[in-house]
């Protein structure tokens, strides 16, 4: 699903938390490509995110879905996961089924969707457990394989990876990269890791400051003689 | 010192003699408490989630008033019933004072606003992302109060008990509405009082260990279903 946004601000408690209005052309993230989001804390990262996965509005300008505005059908096929996920007081296997549960998806289905989830992600030993009481790394885990239990067609990552071991790193990033290959599944992703970025992402934006100052290609990016750019790149580097 | 433990020892033969009239008085108390509860339960549960999940302009003076009404002394709940009630009061032409029915009212007064400060505090730091979730993962209105209901079951389940040791283990309100009023509306509370101020103890002390009883059984349950769980985990 191709997402265009233009002219979008959002204002919270009088203040603007994000300030995307340009005169040049909208922020489109392609379909069935990953597009990261980086910069600095409190750019507005995931202010973004939030609005284009419908969390909350936007004080002004357009988000547009393959030309639509957002509404409840659209909704359905958009998701969104944190690096601090909120999962249900069910076991790991209950989260997993959840979406397919309220789409009235027969057991027998959900069953093996779920199955294959848990292999994937590396879960199956810890299939019923109390998904209140997982590590930090196996919540992560557990919370994005319960956002693609269902197919979506757009998927919002905040920071998936943040503080887990390079193992669960590696196997997130494959299911993402076979999703977005074999799905022609659309992922944005925050990240303040700069290699990630350069691993997964076919496109960059860079915000600072509540603006989008760059978007374009990582090889691009790595090469911009913007100093906020520079700056955030060596830090990366270090 | 004596007059406690022949006191006790008259107490459980009273218990074991199964007396009618505390009988009676027992099972008004349980059914005025209980009423009272699943009255309050039906109305402080959507309304505590609804004022915990959204966000609107004076939110924080709305808690504040929440948080006045949870320690409302049972007295002016009384106070306030039995105006209303009363016989020249608004709703005097009912004729509910000195009923069960006005106790039932008195109680549900004191009860709900309990019931909607535990879901109101509950909701506020968990439901809102409970919600979000939902959203996320493409759940309806009627999904995700649904996921709300089974979320929040640990605190709807404090809730309800603490509203029910409230109800009944309340005096003043009852005293005032109610009036103690013999094979009518006596319940556990004011059957302890009042045998207390004739000096009769043992009584008040049986009625005393059917109430402690009764209040046992209530928090085992939430103990086993809620608590207990959380420490043996």
């Amino acid at each position: 699903m191709k997402i265009e946004i233009n002219n979008l601000t959002k204002d919270y408690h009088g203040n603007t938390v994000l300030n995307l209005v340009s005169d040049s052309n909208p922020l489109v993230f392609e379909s069935g490509m990953i597009h990261g989001i980086i910069g600095p804390n409190g750019s507005g990262k995931t202010t973004l995110m939030k609005i284009i996965a419908g969390i909350i509005s936007q004080t002004n300008g357009t988000v547009l879905y393959d030309g639509d505005r957002l509404n409840s059908k659209l909704r359905k096929k958009i998701t969104y996961s944190s690096h601090q996920p909120t999962l249900f007081s069910r076991s790991v296997y209950n989260n997993i089924a959840y979406p397919l549960k309220i789409r009235n998806i027969s057991k027998k289905e959900i069953h093996k969707i779920v199955s294959n989830l848990l292999v994937e992600f590396d879960l199956y030993n810890i299939r019923n457990h109390d998904a209140k009481k997982l590590s930090g790394g196996e919540s992560q885990k557990t919370a994005l394989a319960r956002a693609l239990s269902f197919s979506p067609k757009v998927l919002c990552l905040d920071e998936p990876t943040a503080n887990i071991d390079p193992k669960s790193v590696q196997l997130i990033e494959s299911a993402l990269l076979k999703r977005q290959k074999n799905d022609n599944l659309s992922i944005i992703i925050i990240t303040h890791n700069l290699s990630q970025a350069l691993r997964l992402c076919s496109k960059i934006t860079f915000l600072n400051q509540s603006r989008f100052i760059y978007t374009g290609s990582p090889e691009d990016l790595i090469n911009s003689s913007d100093p906020f750019i520079q700056d955030f790149i060596s830090y990366n580097c270090l | 010192m004596n007059y406690i433990i022949n006191g006790f020892l008259e107490a459980f033969n009273l218990l074991f003699s199964l007396d009618p009239e505390i009988i009676q008085i027992v099972f008004l108390s349980l059914f005025v408490s209980f009423s009272s509860t699943i009255i309050a339960t039906i109305i402080g549960i959507p309304f505590g989630i609804f004022l915990g999940i959204n966000n609107f302009k004076g939110k924080r003076i709305v808690s504040r008033f929440l948080y006045t009404f949870m320690s409302f002394p049972p007295v002016i709940i009384g106070l306030f019933t039995a105006l209303l009630l009363a016989r020249s009061g608004p709703f005097g032409q009912f004729k509910l004072m000195y009923t069960p029915t006005a106790m039932i009212i008195a109680q549900t007064l004191l009860v709900t606003p309990i019931i909607i400060g535990i879901l109101f505090n509950h909701a506020s730091s968990n439901g809102i992302e409970i919600v979000v979730t939902g959203k996320t993962l493409g759940a309806n209105k009627k999904d995700i109060l649904i996921l709300l209901i089974l979320e929040l079951k640990s605190a709807i389940m404090i809730a309800i008990i603490t509203g029910f040791g409230r109800a009944i283990s309340e005096v003043g309100a009852v005293m005032i509405v109610g009036g103690n009023i013999k094979g009518f509306t006596r319940v556990m509370t004011t059957f302890i009082a009042m045998n207390n101020n004739m000096g009769e103890y043992s009584i008040s002390i049986a009625m005393g260990i059917i109430l402690l009883f009764i209040s046992f059984i209530t928090n085992s349950i939430l103990y086993h279903f809620i608590i207990g769980d959380t420490y043996e985990n």
